[in-house]
């Protein structure tokens, strides 16, 4: 009997997953399956579990936001070129001396077989971590986390010079600055841009292939809200495992 | 006296240097028929990597077929054009006449297999250490 | 009662003129380095923000820690010998804890708003401020347990000296964790540091206290004490003990850095037994600062003091350079390394500027002069009889 349904079954004709509602397939998506056809007039669907896929990596700690607006950045690292414009714009718009940067471009070689590689350029700026550690290590709280916005920012009056956060800070992402007599690090340009209403950062607005999107991950109306809470994406955070929980995601597309 | 000797030798070793050096170059010129030098794009932004070797060997393409209807002869003379820009390559003009998604990949995937970007073309011109670049 | 005691001051003049000379010179540096700013003075980067000057205090701090937890330990255990060479001891944890100060002083950028921030605008959850307090908090006990020292007020000197000991413990294993709760290095990160700390820095201070005695006698020309002597071996019996413990640590962390090939740590741990700190690692601290110095103890059993000596002051260096390998270590490791950075070294690259060194020689001169003044001021401090 079940080897007459199996025959049915088969001629059946896949009718494609086009005319699914994005909210049914989140609805799937949540039961851990991804819907992969469409028979008998929508009567039947076909399935496949997809929870370790769906699941893995979006970090833990995303769906809490402490801050409003809580600053993000998606970075879509497969479009990047390094042309560099976003790093000049930093260097413009915050006055960053020539011995230092607030954010830079590395290059990766991905391995894909046979002793070949594929270059792929990864940008790189501070992650405005929930659980900064930097914030952690400094004696005088001369760099805090904003209670608003979440920023992680430096009072440079404050700052005594023991490096201690820049040690601390699993991301290379602090410098001293001679001229401040302070350490300087990426703000999110909230003192350049942002806290006078100038919005995104300057390296987001200078990215001419859309690299760097820069919102409010509070907001279901902004895009990186969109991008970040996406279970079919590929999402990822640098050194998950300092525990900072960083609030700059790395993904492609 | 001593110091003609030395400018016999400098003259000597100078000679034999360039007397070589050249001719390396030509043998293999005429052997590739195609620049074995990598042309290299910084306008509008830097950089891209084109090499004849790939499009010429692997993609068994032969000159006429990009010279001079899409491209012309001289080296990196496109860039000069102002619509040399990605909006041209999706609109099928320069390299998108193949890059299209069918004939070869699509001009806006894997991004970086052109670009090499600013630390490429330092690496690529000698403005830094370090030619590991293949 | 008081020995009256017979010393020539000759070399210890000698002594305290050649530290001022080094002071002035490590001074001179520091100064200088303010003003052409640290990026061009010192060696360190954002790669590595912390270089020698920061190893050189942690040397001093571990030297100061041992000097008076030892001399504490004395105190509560009502132990004679040790009592005989506790001047010493309290007087040298202030002179090398002063000495820590000034490379510290010189490494901050700007130390001169240290004092008023740390006040104003406390970080309870920021370990440099709880070692910045709880230091303060010490060489203030440790000042007035010498000044009621020297007025004989020996129980009152034994109970402040007891809370110095103590307060010390905390700051310095503070200062460990100024290192060992950083995640970003993992190569530190844990629990191993602020614990090693302690008995790292009871057998550095045993090691100076048996050299520095014996030093001041030497230069003062006299005979040691019979008490004295008996201090010593007591001191030397502390010095191989705490080497073996510490030869048990360090084991186990060369273990749990090889076992599982845990990233971050692998490399670093890789650094010392064979890569850029090798050489530091198997001969000074391992040969220079374990191995010999325990095999001469058990050797002479305790009892002599000349050889315990010679091998204590070799012993100091290799403590000096196991400061710098673990400061330096943790931090050799890329923050981007296993993501196929291309370009990215296998590590770090830090090497002392001559500013740097010629600081840690002023902080040497300090001690140095502190010793020789110490020497000539309090006579030689008489081993006290209560």
């Amino acid at each position: 009997m079940f080897k007459e349904f199996a025959k049915w079954l088969k001629t059946l004709k896949n009718e494609g997953v086009d005319h699914i509602s994005v909210e049914e397939r989140r609805a799937f998506l949540k039961m851990g399956l991804v819907i992969t056809g469409v028979y008998a007039g929508g009567s039947l669907l076909s399935v496949v579990s997809r929870v370790k896929e769906v699941y893995a990596d979006i970090p833990d700690y995303v769906g809490h936001y402490p801050y409003k607006p809580h600053y993000t950045m998606v970075l879509r690292v497969d479009r990047c070129i390094d042309c560099e414009r976003c790093m000049e714009a930093c260097r413009k718009t915050n006055h960053v001396p020539p011995y230092g940067w607030r954010t830079r471009i590395l290059e990766q070689h991905l391995p894909k077989g046979d002793h070949q590689w594929e270059r792929r350029f990864m940008p790189i700026l501070c992650n405005h971590c929930n659980e900064p550690p930097c914030v952690r290590a400094c004696p005088t709280k001369a760099t805090f986390k904003d209670k608003v916005t979440g920023i992680v920012r430096v009072n440079i009056k404050k700052c005594i010079g023991c490096k201690a956060c820049v040690a601390a800070c699993p991301y290379d992402m602090r410098y001293f600055n001679e001229e401040k007599r302070a350490i300087d690090k990426c703000d999110f340009c909230w003192e350049s841009r942002l806290s006078k209403g100038i919005f995104p950062t300057a390296c987001a607005q200078a990215c001419p292939a859309g690299v760097r999107i820069f919102g409010d991950l509070s907001d279901p109306q902004s895009r990186v809200y969109q991008m970040v809470h996406d279970p079919q994406r590929a999402l990822w955070v640098l050194r998950p495992e300092t525990g900072a929980r960083p609030n700059v995601f790395y993904t492609i597309h | 006296m001593k110091k003609g000797l030395l400018l016999i030798v400098i003259f000597l070793t100078l000679g034999l240097l360039l007397h070589t050096l050249p001719s390396v170059g030509q043998e293999s010129e005429e052997e590739a028929e195609y620049p074995t030098y990598p042309i290299i794009f910084t306008k509008p932004l830097k950089a891209v990597l084109f090499e004849h070797k790939v499009h010429v060997e692997e993609a068994g393409l032969s000159c006429e077929d990009c010279h001079e209807d899409i491209f012309p002869m001289e080296a990196g003379a496109t860039q000069e054009n102002k619509d040399f820009n990605m909006q041209a390559l999706y609109n099928g003009k320069y390299c998108g006449a193949c890059h299209d998604g069918e004939t070869a990949f699509a001009s806006n995937t894997r991004c970086a297999t052109c670009h090499i970007g600013v630390m490429g073309w330092k690496r690529l011109t000698g403005k830094e250490k370090g030619e590991k670049e293949e | 009662m008081v020995t009256a005691v017979q010393l020539k001051r000759g070399k210890l003049i000698l002594l305290f003129l050649v530290s001022l000379c080094l002071l002035g010179v490590g001074v001179i540096m520091g100064i200088r380095s303010f003003l052409v700013g640290h990026g061009e003075a010192y060696g360190v980067s954002r790669e590595i923000p912390w270089g020698i000057l920061i190893s050189t205090y942690v040397f001093w701090a571990g030297l100061s820690c041992g000097l008076s937890v030892t001399s504490a330990v004395g105190h509560l255990l009502h132990n004679r010998p040790l009592g005989a060479i506790g001047a010493r001891s309290v007087f040298l944890a202030i002179a090398t804890i002063f000495a820590g100060f000034l490379a510290i002083g010189l490494e901050l950028e700007n130390p001169w708003r240290l004092p008023i921030w740390v006040a104003l605008s406390p970080n309870l959850r920021s370990n440099i401020w709880w070692m910045g307090t709880l230091y303060t908090v010490y060489v203030i006990l440790l000042l007035l347990e010498f000044t009621l020292m020297t007025l004989g007020k020996h129980k009152a000197s034994a109970r402040t000296g007891l809370l110095a000991g103590l307060s010390d413990i905390a700051a310095f294993s503070n200062l460990g964790a100024v290192f060992a709760l950083l995640a970003a290095h993992p190569f530190w990160y844990g629990t191993y540091i602020p614990t090693f700390f302690i008995p790292s820095a009871l057998m550095n201070g045993a090691a100076a206290i048996i050299f520095f005695t014996w030093l001041a006698y030497r230069l003062s020309e006299r005979e040691m004490e019979p008490e004295v002597v008996q201090g010593l071996q007591v001191a030397g019996k502390i010095y191989g003990f705490t080497i073996a413990i510490c030869i048990f640590f360090l084991g186990w962390k060369i273990a749990a850095s090889i076992a599982g090939k845990p990233y971050g740590s692998w490399e670093a741990i890789m650094a010392l037994l064979k890569g850029p700190l090798a050489f530091n690692f198997w001969v000074f601290e391992v040969c220079l600062g374990l191995v010999i110095p325990l095999l001469v103890i058990i050797g002479v059993r305790a009892r002599d003091i000349n050889a315990m000596a010679y091998v204590g002051g070799l012993s100091l260096i290799a403590a000096f350079v196991m400061r710098y390998d673990q400061v330096v270590a943790g931090q050799l490791v890329p923050h981007y390394a296993h993501m196929h950075i291309y370009g990215l070294p296998q590590y770090y690259h830090y090497a002392p500027s001559l500013c740097e060194w010629l600081i840690v020689i002023g902080s040497l001169g300090l001690f140095g002069a502190l010793f020789a003044w110490g020497e000539m001021a309090f006579k030689g401090h008489p081993p006290v009889h209560h």
